[in-house]
């Protein structure tokens, strides 16, 4: 059984059909690109599967585990980390307390603890700042820990928004276009990046982007889709030849 | 140190206790709650009640009060932590009503509308001093820990803080139990230092003002909000003397903040020794510059 | 006697509401509870109580002093408390601080000119009861039913019909397109809370006659909250509903239980519906957009 497996899901809002049968198995060390005009469905697949919402058909799977209708954050414990399109870090923290707070569930200290220094806190707190600047650093970011991220430029928020989703120690990482709003020198440091953190940690990745030469570049699988249905799945060299992937982004040849 | 003094600071630091349980549910964790002061009434009536009727001793009955408000703050919590922002103030706001009216109801017990009386006056300035510092550096030491932080990612942004892991119904349960918690314990400290409690001082009025002070200070500082506590809890005190135009004035400077800086009188600041590092540090600057 | 008690209910209800509807007026266009709205409701009766004192006037000239005066008063606690929060874009828990303020502000002003002190309206009906066969209401009980009514009526009319009422429909919707869209969301804002004003100012005429004019009768706006989140918060309906449906309610556990006991009944209620549908009657369920 694959690492995560997402067999024939289906999610509608009223009318709109989000998401019609789609499935996907990933393993780890795997990138699959999910690609797709806007309105496509591609993010409501990322809330889908990490429990935002529960799918009203279908099943998702992590490590074997049925995850379908578990609620998010257990989802997350369980091995799953995501990044948003809109980054959505946290206003009032610093960059190290936005990467802590995705290490305070694991952390091992009770509400004494909460309240007191004790012993046991002081030890935890320091195994959850040396995870931070470990993950701070696969990222790029050490040196910036103490600052807040609202003063921070895009392409550096996305890296701590990187940081926060590796602290939950994810087996699965999905990552919803993380290129938005980037200038072309940051897309190939951030494509790098991906590469680089993919094989250090040795998840499996989902990724949803609309910069087709980051996608095609390190994906080892495409899914296409388009009005909520999966229209085509291949490797980057079998999509791009797709007659249909073709009509969906450039519009019939009359 | 004159009686009226000590009067005026013994009910600040009261309030102050209470100040610093709101700040924790509503600066860090984003509710508003407006049936706070019940959880003092509870306080209040609780360990007044025990040490009067069931003779245990004062230090006992404060602990089982603070507890049994802890209880019900579970019960009333669990459909309260679950519910959006307008609903958390107007269903807290109606628990608050219900807990005055049974107090005003039980007369046999607790004495109806005209009050408690006959509890022993044992608490004095020293203790509300100690107890205040105490419960402003436990909540000091929790906005640092792992909940301060939750608390305030899950203010900001529940769905991004749930993607993280975040248990946000559990981490919102914590911070309002440890705010009923204060609530209470600064009601036990009212009963004994007042002697006498009657349900009228427990409405949503009162819980109003609390987060009134928070925010006068700096909804994001509990040294802003402790500041916020000093300063409107003192204020009808010190203009006693002006009668009814006390809330006026009280009204219309919270206003003047509200509209003109409304991150409140401290905005983020605290009270770290790093902040007053670098406070003293910029006003050297100056002088430094003009050496060279 | 049930009969009785049903029209006594429902003349409760109908009160509430007035006060439930004002409340979810600007619940609609700012998406804030309105802590100020019971204030104003004591406010404007205090003020056509003093208009009035003396000169004989009958109950419709003192309704529309109060609705006057509460239109005013609304307009000018928009100005003072929520005009500058909302060009600043800050979030809307400054509504609500701001509003339990200037609902602080309103009764301390109420309290330097009236004292702690209870005041009686002149009684406006010269026969206080009406038999039908062997019912007996009040006349108050009907008028104050009748004239809600009326009220409610004109109210759902400017909603539903006129250019004002799309407007604030819009501006409920989404403020930021509705002004894109050419309208003038600042003034719409102004006019919702010149009628939400207008709606506490009847309200709180009506309340000074069932249970005397003091300077704290505005607590009663509670009534009017229960009855907006038992309807769904921001629904005009629902919140007719919710008041109706509480005034009853309350009425018959008022004979029940008696005054302590059925104010926490009236809040067991409220827990229980928010438990079973957290929507309230009329509001429906939107899933958020991750």
């Amino acid at each position: 059984m694959a690492l995560l497996e997402v067999k024939h899901i289906y999610k509608s809002f009223g009318g709109v059909k989000a998401i019609q049968d789609f499935s996907i198995e990933a393993n780890a060390g795997e990138i699959h690109g999910i690609i797709g005009p806007n309105g496509a469905g591609k993010t409501t697949i990322f809330n889908t599967i990490s429990g935002v919402y529960p799918a009203e058909q279908g099943q998702v799977f992590l490590d074997g585990k049925d995850i379908t209708k578990l609620e998010q954050y257990k989802i997350t414990r369980l091995g799953m980390g995501r990044t948003f399109q809109n980054i959505r870090l946290f206003s009032g923290l610093t960059v190290e307390e936005n990467v802590m707070c995705a290490f305070d569930p694991q952390s091992r200290y009770s509400v004494v603890g909460g309240l007191l220094p004790t012993p046991n806190r002081r030890k935890e707190e320091k195994r959850g700042r040396e995870l931070c600047a470990k993950y701070l650093e696969a990222v790029g970011m050490q040196d910036y820990i103490q600052e807040r991220p609202e003063n921070l430029s895009y392409g550096m928020q996305r890296r701590v928004e990187i940081a926060r989703a590796l602290m939950c120690e994810p087996k699965i990482l999905l990552l919803d276009e993380p290129a938005a709003g980037l200038n072309p020198t940051e897309v190939a440091e951030l494509t790098e990046l991906i590469g680089r953190i993919s094989q250090q940690f040795g998840f499996g990745i989902l990724l949803i982007e609309h910069r087709l030469e980051l996608v095609m570049s390190i994906s080892h699988m495409i899914h296409v889709q388009n009005f909520g249905q999966t229209i085509a799945v291949g490797t980057p060299e079998q999509v791009q030849h797709d007659p249909q992937v073709i009509e969906a982004y450039l519009g019939k040849e009359e | 140190m004159s009686a009226l003094v000590s009067n005026v600071l013994t009910q600040v630091f009261i309030t102050l206790i209470a100040v610093a349980g709101v700040y924790v549910l509503t600066g860090l964790t984003g509710m508003f709650s407006l049936g706070q002061a019940a959880f003092m009434a509870i306080g209040a009536y609780a360990s007044g009640l025990l040490v009067k009727n069931a003779h245990l001793p004062i230090p006992v009955a404060m602990v089982l009060a603070v507890l049994m408000a802890v209880a019900v703050g579970y019960l009333i919590g669990y459909p309260v932590v679950r519910l959006r922002r307008d609903y958390i103030s107007l269903v807290t706001l109606g628990f608050g009503e219900a807990i005055a009216a049974l107090l005003n109801r039980m007369t046999s017990l607790t004495g109806g509308a005209s009050g408690l009386t006959g509890i022993p006056r044992t608490v004095g300035l020293g203790i509300t001093a100690v107890s205040a510092v105490v419960a402003v550096a436990l909540v000091a030491s929790f906005k640092c820990s792992k909940y301060g932080r939750q608390c305030i990612a899950l203010r900001g942004d529940p769905l991004a803080a749930q993607a993280m892991g975040i248990n946000v119904t559990r981490v919102k349960m914590i911070a309002f139990l440890l705010s009923v918690a204060l609530t209470a314990y600064s009601g036990c400290l009212y009963a004994f230092y007042m002697s006498y409690v009657d349900p009228s001082g427990f409405g949503w009025k009162k819980s109003a003002d609390w987060v009134i002070m928070v925010f006068f200070g700096g909804v994001n500082s509990l040294t802003g909000s402790t500041i916020g506590a000093f300063v409107l809890s003192g204020l009808p005190q010190v203009l006693r003397g002006l009668q009814n135009y006390r809330y006026v004035i009280y009204a219309v400077l919270v206003l003047i903040i509200l509209n003109f800086k409304p991150s409140g009188l401290l905005g983020e600041w605290e009270l770290t020794p790093r902040n007053i590092k670098r406070l003293f540090a910029r006003k050297k600057k100056p002088a430094d510059k003009g050496e060279v | 006697m049930s009969l009785q008690i049903l029209i006594n209910g429902i003349a409760t209800g109908s009160i509430y509401a007035l006060i439930a509807t004002g409340f979810a007026l600007i619940f609609n266009v700012l998406k804030f509870s309105n802590f100020s709205h019971g204030a104003t409701m004591t406010a404007s009766a205090f003020i056509a109580y003093f208009a009035i004192a003396g000169k004989g006037l009958g109950l419709v000239p003192t309704l529309l002093i109060a609705a006057a005066a509460g239109a005013l008063i609304a307009l000018v606690g928009e100005f003072v408390g929520f005009r500058r929060i909302l060009l600043n874009h800050s979030s809307a828990t400054y509504f609500f601080v701001s509003s339990i303020t200037l609902g602080t502000l309103y009764e301390g002003l109420v309290t330097i000119k009236a004292g702690s002190n209870f005041f009686n309206f002149p009684r406006f009906f010269s026969t206080p009861t009406i038999s039908m066969g062997e019912q007996v209401i009040s006349t108050s009980d009907v008028v104050m039913f009748c004239i809600s009514m009326v009220s409610l009526l004109v109210l759902a009319f400017i909603i539903q019909k006129t250019r004002l009422g799309r407007a604030m429909r819009a501006i409920s919707f989404d403020r930021d397109t509705a002004q894109l869209m050419g309208i003038n969301s600042t003034r719409i804002i102004q006019l919702t809370f010149v009628i939400s004003g207008a709606l506490a100012g009847i309200a709180g005429v009506f309340l000074g006659i069932k249970y005397t004019l003091y300077p704290t009768l505005g607590s009663l706006v509670v009534k009017g909250f229960i009855a907006s989140v038992i309807g769904g918060l921001g629904s005009l309906t629902g919140a007719v509903i919710g008041a109706l449906l509480l005034g009853v309610v309350e009425t018959v556990l008022l004979r029940l239980l008696g005054s302590g006991y059925s104010t926490i009944a009236t809040f067991a209620i409220m827990l229980v519906f928010l438990l079973l549908r957290p929507q309230g009657i009329a509001g429906s369920n939107v899933q958020e957009k991750a």
